[in-house]
């Protein structure tokens, strides 16, 4: 089971966004798209999920055309994680995650509710209103928002998706951690996941497969350890970059350093 | 929050259960004012002694049968179905536009409506007689209601490309046909004489004075359809809280949410204009004081704003009945005497809150 | 349902029947519009009064008795609550929902015919008297009409010249609201022996400045505020503060005429005594 996409051309106005793109994503994969600013990367995640309609092409999830599937339908197969969501009213953390219940027959599982609160790592804050949370607690209160409208990653109509924008671009290393953590879980567990990827240390720390992107075409698809070469960023990213090359001195981080021991405490 | 933590039962944030109860309340709330409000008015006659009366087998006095029958009972059938009605929009156009302050007047009804009763009340007379006679004293109503969903048609078909309203289109559209609308309501205007500026001013101030039968037999089923779909758009207005692709991706169908706001809202704002005139600051002020206590779940928001919008035109009918009595103030003047400073105080004691 | 509007319909078309009818033993009379109250006391019959509406203000006295508010929004509860046992109307009277709901409550209510001329204001008279069942009582009033009627007519007859009045309703935000043709205010300038500066729109119109010199009225006249001297010092500033009216005749001469509203525009018992007192505010000096 898969999603496949296959010569996705999309033109936003009068500038042509995607020329002809591919990707397929497996489910039990956690599948990255990255690329620099303004290569589609968004765009395309849009187009996988609906949210623009490609000029041609074709999107197939578990084997159906997406075209084809009525959005209660296609909420029961696949959630979607905008990079950043605006709110109208003040509504409470567990009010707004309600909201990824709708498609669900039986809306009042409140334990789900709670269950996904702990998972994203903010266990006791439903009753907060979420114009009082803090950016990355916004982030993870829509992702656990997310993460009830598709709870288990295979469902009884086979695996089920998560679409994530940039997931981890509004939290600090430690959540950065976790939530990919979790991410990488759901695929584990036999769900797909595709993930829009600022960084491509996370990228290479928990993604099964990426695609490169620049100017609306695909650079390079494949496991992390082809795509992610000295050659290939370089050109996608207009700069030298060389893998696996510690600077001479001063101070770095890398979230690998912090992974250790992170998955037991989360 | 004590409270909901000892329970343990209860999950943490959903303020469902208080939505519950205050529904309960405004329905006792509800009954009351209607009870206050058939016993009161500028004529001493008694609901219970007229009860009492009937149950005693006794035959009301032709005047008091009148006052009861044919004068506060359609005023209270249209208070509630008004106020109802005039909440109930609100509280979906500030769900469609994602804007608390959003009201129908967005959607060109109320500017509709107005050119419609303009029209009726200024050009009424030029009519050929078949149809004068068709509409009798109707026209104004007739041609609100007409105006109304005129208006809300044409910008809905300029904001709707390719079966898709664009919420923001539609704003702005909004904003040039009301303009448009207002210039052509000041060129009728011009044309008016001086009893029909004084008649376009009592209609532009609102009033239940003209409750009639039949008036809610017209207006009545629509309003009362209008409120009994609403409900339904629940859900989907809380989608759309987060946006309209967001919505989309938790299974929604968007476009059909949008249309059936719409539709909804111009139905029961358009059929209020006509049966009470244009009043003001119900439809903003009751859904606004509703979330605050219980939050912007539409499940409950919606129920709650059709009971509150009843009670409170109510309210505002019975000081606007007694308080020059016998002759009577436009209850539009009420509603924003009273709603205005009310807004304003609920604003200012929660600034941090909208602020933030 | 359908059978109350039937019955409506019915009682409609039976208060038109009776409407020629009178209601001597009408102990409780509603009247609307300013003119028919004054004709109630006029014809000496103001203790059967029991209200009025908001357009009633004189005599004074009137204005002691409950107000059912203006008389084309009455409030059918108000109205019943005063307790009619007739309504004496002039046109115009509503809204219409209203008016259905006192014919059902089977109120009596009679319309008065309005007029501006002598035979219209003679006709006004005798259908209050009429209503009140008290016919022989108009004949004073009526008497006291023509009296007044040739006594106008030698004012007006023999004028050498007439002089143009530009009646202003409003002056507000310096927009002046003047009255055209068929207007109340060009009736009463008629009779006054004068004519209207403003030709050719029907109604009460804002007007422009280039309208107003080229009119170039010998009088202006107002409505009186009840402010007195100091309204009529204010007024007198306002008109001289706007260009197009200061230079007309009329601001120039000082020729500005103000008067009590109803009296002026009301066509009661007491149009031809405002016509006079107009005459005589017109043509007085010269």
């Amino acid at each position: 089971m898969s999603l496949i996409a296959r010569d996705i051309r999309l033109k936003l106005g009068r500038s042509q966004i995607l020329h002809g793109l591919d990707l397929t994503a497996q489910a039990g994969r956690l599948t990255a798209i990255i690329g620099p600013n303004g290569s589609g990367k968004t765009s395309l995640l849009r187009a996988l999920t609906r949210e623009y309609l490609p000029d041609s092409g074709s999107i197939t999830l578990n084997g159906r055309d997406i075209a084809g599937l009525r959005p209660e339908v296609l909420a029961t197969t696949r959630a979607v994680l905008p990079q950043h969501t605006v709110l109208s009213f003040p509504f409470t953390a567990a009010e707004i995650i309600r909201i990824g219940l709708t498609a669900q027959v039986d809306s009042g599982r409140d334990r789900l509710i709670e269950a996904a609160l702990a998972k994203v790592g903010l266990p006791g804050y439903g009753g907060r209103l979420y114009q009082e949370l803090s950016g990355g607690e916004q982030q993870r209160v829509q992702l656990a928002r997310v993460l009830v409208q598709v709870w288990h990653p295979v469902g009884r109509g086979g695996p089920c998706w998560l679409f994530l924008d940039e997931p981890v671009s509004s939290l600090d290393i430690a959540h950065q951690i976790s939530v990919m953590e979790l991410a990488a879980d759901y695929a584990r567990q036999g769900g797909g996941v595709v993930a829009v990827m600022h960084d491509l240390n996370l990228t290479a720390m928990f993604a099964d497969h990426v695609l490169l992107m620049r100017d609306g075409r695909s650079l390079a698809e494949g496991p992390p350890a082809e795509v992610l070469t000295d050659n290939l960023l370089s050109t996608a990213y207009g700069c030298r970059l060389r893998v696996n090359h510690t600077p001479p001195g001063g101070v770095w981080i890398l979230p690998q350093a912090v992974a250790v021991g992170m998955a037991e405490r989360v | 929050m004590a409270m909901l933590e000892a329970t343990r039962v209860r999950l943490a944030g959903d303020r469902s259960h208080i939505g519950r109860r205050l529904a309960a309340l405004l329905f006792l709330l509800l009954v009351v004012m209607s009870l206050l409000s058939l016993g009161h008015g500028a004529s001493g006659v008694s609901a219970t002694q007229m009860l009492l009366d009937w149950l005693a087998g006794r035959e009301p006095a032709q005047v008091d049968r009148i006052i009861m029958y044919s004068i506060r009972l359609p005023r209270l059938l249209t208070g509630l179905l008004v106020g109802a009605a005039l909440a109930v929009s609100g509280a979906m156009m500030q769900g469609l536009f994602r804007n608390p302050l959003a009201d129908p007047g967005l959607l060109g009804v109320s500017a509709g409506a107005s050119l419609g009763a303009i029209s009726a009340i200024v050009l009424g007379g030029a009519l050929p007689p078949a149809i004068a006679v068709l509409t009798g004293w109707h026209l104004v109503p007739i041609a609100a209601f007409a105006g109304s969903w005129v208006a809300m048609f044409t910008l809905y078909g300029i904001a709707t490309r390719q079966g898709r309203t664009s919420v923001a289109t539609m704003l702005l559209a909004g904003i040039a046909m009301s303009a448009m609308i207002a210039a052509l309501s000041g060129l009728i205007i011009y044309r008016a004489d001086d009893q029909q500026l004084r008649d376009l001013t009592f209609w532009s101030l609102g009033s239940l004075a003209g409750a009639s039968w039949t008036k809610i037999a017209v207006a009545g089923p629509v309003i009362a359809l209008a409120l009994a779909l609403s409900p339904l758009l629940a859900r989907g207005l809380n989608g759309l809280a987060l946006g309209e692709a967001a919505a989309a991706h938790v299974g929604l169908h968007v476009q059909r949410v949008k249309t059936a706001a719409i539709l909804i809202t111009a139905a029961a704002t358009g059929a209020s204009v006509a049966i009470a005139g244009a009043i003001g600051f119900v439809g903003i002020v009751v859904p606004h004081l509703l979330r605050l206590i219980s939050g912007p779940d539409h499940r409950w928001l919606l129920v709650n704003s059709a009971l509150l919008g009843a009670s409170t035109l109510l309210a505002a009918d019975m000081v606007s009945r007694t308080i020059v009595a016998p002759a009577e103030l436009p209850i539009g003047i009420i509603t924003a005497l009273i709603g205005g400073p009310f807004f304003l105080w609920v604003l200012l004691s929660n600034r941090r809150v909208l602020d933030a | 349902m359908r059978g109350l509007i039937a019955a409506s319909v019915v009682w409609a078309g039976l208060s038109a029947a009776v409407a020629a009818e009178s209601y001597p033993d009408a102990g409780k009379v509603l009247a609307i519009g300013g003119s028919v109250t004054e004709i109630v006391y006029a014809l000496g019959q103001q203790d059967r009064l029991i209200a009025r509406d908001s357009t009633s203000t004189y005599p004074a006295e009137a204005q002691e008795l409950p107000d059912v508010g203006y008389m084309r929004a009455l409030s059918p509860e108000g109205v019943l609550s005063a307790g009619p046992d007739l309504i004496l109307s002039e046109e115009g009277a509503g809204p219409p929902e209203t008016i259905d709901l006192l014919k059902e409550a089977e109120v009596p209510f009679v319309t008065i015919p309005s007029g501006t001329d002598a035979e219209g204001l003679t006709a006004k008279i005798e259908a209050v008297a009429e209503a009140l069942g008290v016919p022989d009582a108009a004949a004073g009033p009526v008497e006291e009409l023509q009296a007044d009627f040739s006594r106008l007519a030698e004012k007006t007859q023999d004028l050498s010249e007439t002089r143009s009045v530009l009646f202003i309703l409003s002056l507000q935000g310096g927009r002046v609201m003047a009255s055209g043709q068929g207007t109340e205010a060009e009736a009463i300038m008629e009779l006054a022996g004068a004519r209207n500066a403003m030709q050719g729109f029907e109604g009460y119109k804002p007007l422009s400045d280039e309208a107003i010199t080229a009119a170039a009225p010998d009088v202006i006249l107002m409505m009186d505020r009840g402010d007195g001297e100091d309204g009529h010092g204010a007024a007198a500033e306002t008109l001289q503060s706007l260009p197009a009216l200061a230079e007309t005749p009329a601001v120039r001469n000082g020729a500005v005429i103000r008067m009590n509203g109803l009296y002026l525009l009301g066509f009661g018992p007491r149009a031809v005594d405002a016509a006079l007192d107009l005459h005589e505010a017109i043509y007085g000096d010269g």
